[in-house]
């Protein structure tokens, strides 16, 4: 069986600095992995190079055994793995239809014509709860409900592979809870999800599997159980003093 | 992708009733003349309007299209072709030179994609003034002077008008056109969703670069005499960018609305001195920067609205 | 060919065309830096620079070299209100919106230009004007070298300034960081103010110098804004510094071009090298350095 996707010696040089070192994984398709790790440590970037058109410095990405090392952000997601952005961009001038029609529209190995399209688009807004606020300008609306939308243009792709970029930032617990059980709703459909997360709660819960970086470097890879009990985890988010708990 | 219902069926009606003008008064040249020059303003407005207003891209530099098409038709002309089978040929020329320019430009964020179109559209100029064999130099180019009627260059540039606005409208409700906007939101994450950003990019800049080269082919035949810094001047680049600006940059009808007023002041005030219009239009466009970034549709629009509030 | 004799004199010719050149195109630096704004208007001002020196000239028979520093407080106050009058409305909105703006500005002081003056060439005429030095062998125009000489005292002025008093260190701070200097108080509303009356002035200066070397009209400027560019984008955006390095770049480009082609293509040069340094290399020379250094 295939992995969903395969990282092999994945590193990102910007001048000096190296922002992702050496990282080799392979994430089995189906179930939910969660990247964490203390701020800088390179979880974006790492999402960048695979699908985010940022060539890696050295190092392949494989989605499901094919080579997409480099390709550009609208090959990639052309081809299953779409990507959220940490920082919401909902398209300001459209409504929360058109935003999710864009996905629909362009996303997808297949292109759909416009009738189905839009048929897709409305699905996946009833999917995510967003359809009371179809005719709505995208630049209206709340927080929580542009974190959905953001997911909600992602999902309407029709990925295989989901990379979802702190999605849970900023939210109420109440708007934690509901953003939990969209995530697990998108894993029950048979979607792959790669999730970096700093709400640790959340992403303990939610991940089968979770990978932690510092400094670029993947310095632990298990069960949350395991993970939260590993010093060097600890040492990397609460600094030496607090290594031995 | 949010058409309205009544200027749907606007657009069909108002064309006929102008198709009618020279059937009706066709002696009337000066009307004729009106509206010759405005229906190409028209055309050319919609056209820059794909790229500036549905992509976001602000070029400066349309002029090096609309002369690379009067030129193309010029040439050809003097070379004993019927005008008429120049214009799709000027409009190929000017949008293969836009895929040339366009491709490296395009990459560029918007501001500084606008410096480098002023570089470009300049540098055409100055190249057409000195391939003086090619182009008359200085002297200008001398064209023949058996030409159609005013009637038939009227209705030549309506059914430009009438071309370009249709090609213009069904980009906007086509998928092509959803892309454009989303690019020009948020390029980034219009990539991430799968638009091919750059293919659309210069599509829109060749699709539109192709209709102005064509209307330059028109231009060039009721003109019959070319010189470089008329059809390749800056003061040509700049009236695309302000008629859509003033119109409204983005919507369907803005240009239109921009293109009509900005040559009927143009017209009014040409006696006087011939760029006096560009101080109207500049406090104007500095008006509707600060004040309604929608330009004239933006405050028609506002006006229709409390219109229906007020019944 | 060419002499060596002919070649230094292009030289000496380029040099003292950098200077005036570098000066034209600070204040769009210093704009564009403190900013991130372009100024289109640059050249408008510019050109009204040459004509307020004509004015003083023609009433007060002031030398245009000091007509050019009076400009210096007059346009500063000048671009003080067009920030604040205009400027600072545009600049939550996206960056083509304050480009558009200052067009529309250029346009309108373009065309008041021509409404007060007509499009009649104007010039300059001092006791001086036709006078020529002979230095090591070589005729040199006393106009242009007054202009290099005077160009070069401003920018070691404003190079000490910028480096030494608290409006100067404020300013490149902000070009270096704009968050970084909010963070330690630096009133960045009011530094832009200041930027952009500073980036005024220095184009009313550079109009002042330009009266005095050649003739003009209201639509002088065109050709000099998108050298001024190309200066800034050839010297690296960002880069204060960089600006000396820009202007002699194109100057000593155009110069040399001349040379083997028709000299009416001349701006040419500006245009494709303003065209491949955006496409190249937007951070100019200073990050070609850079690069070179890593």
């Amino acid at each position: 069986m295939t992995a969903a996707l395969t990282l092999e010696h994945l590193t990102k040089r910007f001048g000096g600095l190296v922002a992702v070192q050496d990282v080799t994984v392979e994430i089995a398709a189906g179930g939910i992995t969660g990247l964490i790790g203390p701020n800088g440590a390179g979880k974006t970037t790492l999402f960048r190079v695979i699908t985010g058109g940022v060539r890696p410095s050295a190092g392949r990405a494989l989605y499901y055994g094919r080579e997409i090392t480099g390709w550009s952000a609208h090959a990639v997601c052309r081809l299953g793995a779409c990507v959220t952005h940490q920082i919401v961009r909902p398209f300001a001038d459209l409504t929360v239809l058109e935003n999710v029609l864009v996905g629909a529209a362009f996303g997808g190995s297949h292109r759909l014509g416009g009738l189905t399209a839009r048929a897709e688009a409305e699905a996946v807004l009833e999917f995510t709860g967003l359809a009371r606020r179809r005719d709505v300008l995208a630049s209206t609306l709340t927080l929580a409900e542009r974190k959905r939308l953001e997911i909600a243009r992602a999902l309407a792709t029709r990925p295989r592979v989901l990379l979802l970029d702190e999605v849970l930032a900023g939210l109420t617990p109440a708007e934690t809870d509901q953003a939990v059980a969209l995530v697990r709703a998108i894993r029950d459909r048979g979607i792959t999800i790669v999730m970096i997360e700093h709400v640790m709660r959340a992403v303990m819960d939610l991940s089968d599997r979770v990978l932690v970086l510092n400094y670029g470097r993947l310095i632990a890879d298990g069960l949350p159980a395991e993970v939260t009990r590993n010093p060097q985890v600890i040492e990397a988010y609460l600094g030496r003093d607090f290594g031995v708990m | 992708m949010r058409a309205a219902r009544p200027a749907a069926l606007a657009a069909p009606v108002i064309g006929i009733l102008l198709a009618l003008v020279p059937v009706i008064a066709p002696r009337n040249v000066s009307l004729l003349n009106l509206g010759f020059f405005t229906f190409l303003y028209v055309a050319r407005g919609v056209a820059w309007n794909i790229l500036g207003g549905f992509a976001g891209y602000i070029s400066f530099g349309y002029a090096a299209f609309f002369g690379l098409g009067a030129y193309t038709t010029a040439l050809l002309w003097l070379r004993g072709w019927a005008p008429v089978a120049t214009y799709p040929l000027a409009g190929l020329v000017a949008a293969a030179f836009s895929l040339v320019v366009g491709a490296p430009t395009l990459r560029l964020v918007g501001p500084y994609f606008s410096i480098a179109t002023i570089g470009v559209g300049e540098a055409m100029r100055i190249l057409a003034l000195n391939l003086d064999r090619v182009t008359g130099g200085a002297s200008g180019l001398n064209l023949p002077t058996t030409v159609p009627s005013k009637g038939w260059f009227y209705t030549a540039a309506l059914v430009c008008a009438a071309v370009s606005f249709a090609i213009a409208a069904g980009v906007r409700r086509s998928r092509f056109g959803l892309g454009l906007q989303a690019l020009r939101m948020d390029q980034e994450a219009a990539e991430s969703l799968g638009v091919r950003t750059a293919l659309f990019k210069n599509l829109a800049h060749i699709l539109s670069a192709f209709l102005v080269g064509a209307c330059g082919g028109l231009e060039a035949t009721y003109l019959q005499y070319l010189h470089p810094d008329s059809v390749f001047g800056f003061t040509e680049s700049i009236s695309l960018v302000l008629i859509t600006l003033i119109g409204g940059l983005g919507t369907l009808w803005g240009p239109v609305l921009g293109a009509a007023v900005f040559y009927a002041v143009q017209d009014y005030l040409l006696a006087s001195y011939p760029t006096l219009h560009l101080l109207v239009y500049g406090v104007l466009l500095i008006l509707i920067l600060l004040f309604e970034p929608k330009g004239l549709a933006g405050l028609a629009a506002r006006l229709w609205r409390r219109m229906q509030v007020s019944r | 060919m060419y002499t060596a004799q002919d070649l230094i004199s292009v030289g000496i010719s380029a040099l003292l065309t950098a200077g005036l050149y570098a000066v034209m195109s600070y204040g769009l630096a210093i704009i564009y830096g403190v900013m991130k704004v372009i100024n289109l208007s640059n050249a408008g001002f510019v050109m009204l620079g040459a004509f307020l020196t004509l004015v003083y000239f023609q009433q007060w028979h002031l030398d245009p070299i000091l007509g050019a520093f009076l400009n210096l407080p007059v346009f500063f106050v000048m671009g003080w209100l067009v920030y604040r009058l205009l400027v600072r409305r545009v600049m939550t909105a996206l960056p083509i919106a304050s480009l558009l703006l200052l067009f529309a500005l250029w346009l309108v002081v373009q065309n008041v230009a021509l409404l007060i003056w007509g499009s009649e060439d104007q010039s300059i005429i001092t006791a001086y004007t036709y006078k020529a030095l002979a230095l090591l062998g070589f005729r040199i125009s006393l106009t242009r070298l007054l202009v290099f000489g005077v160009a070069l005292a401003v920018l070691t002025v404003l190079h000490y300034g910028l480096g030494h008093t608290y409006i100067g260190k404020a300013l490149r701070a902000t070009v270096q960081d704009p968050q970084a200097a909010l963070l330690v108080g630096i009133d960045t509303g009011r530094i832009s103010a200041v930027a952009f009356g500073l980036g005024t002035a220095f184009a009313g200066f550079a109009g002042g110098l330009l009266a005095l070397l050649f003739s003009f009209t209201p639509d002088f400027g065109g050709s000099f804004q998108l050298k001024s560019f190309t200066i800034i984008v050839l010297g690296g955006l960002e880069n204060l510094a960089g600006v000396t390095v820009g202007a002699a770049i194109l100057a000593f480009a155009e110069s040399f071009a001349v040379l083997f082609m028709r000299a009416s293509l001349q701006d040419v040069v500006a245009y494709a090298l303003l065209v491949v340094a955006l496409i190249v290399m937007p951070g100019g020379v200073a990050q070609l350095l850079a690069r070179s250094r890593s």
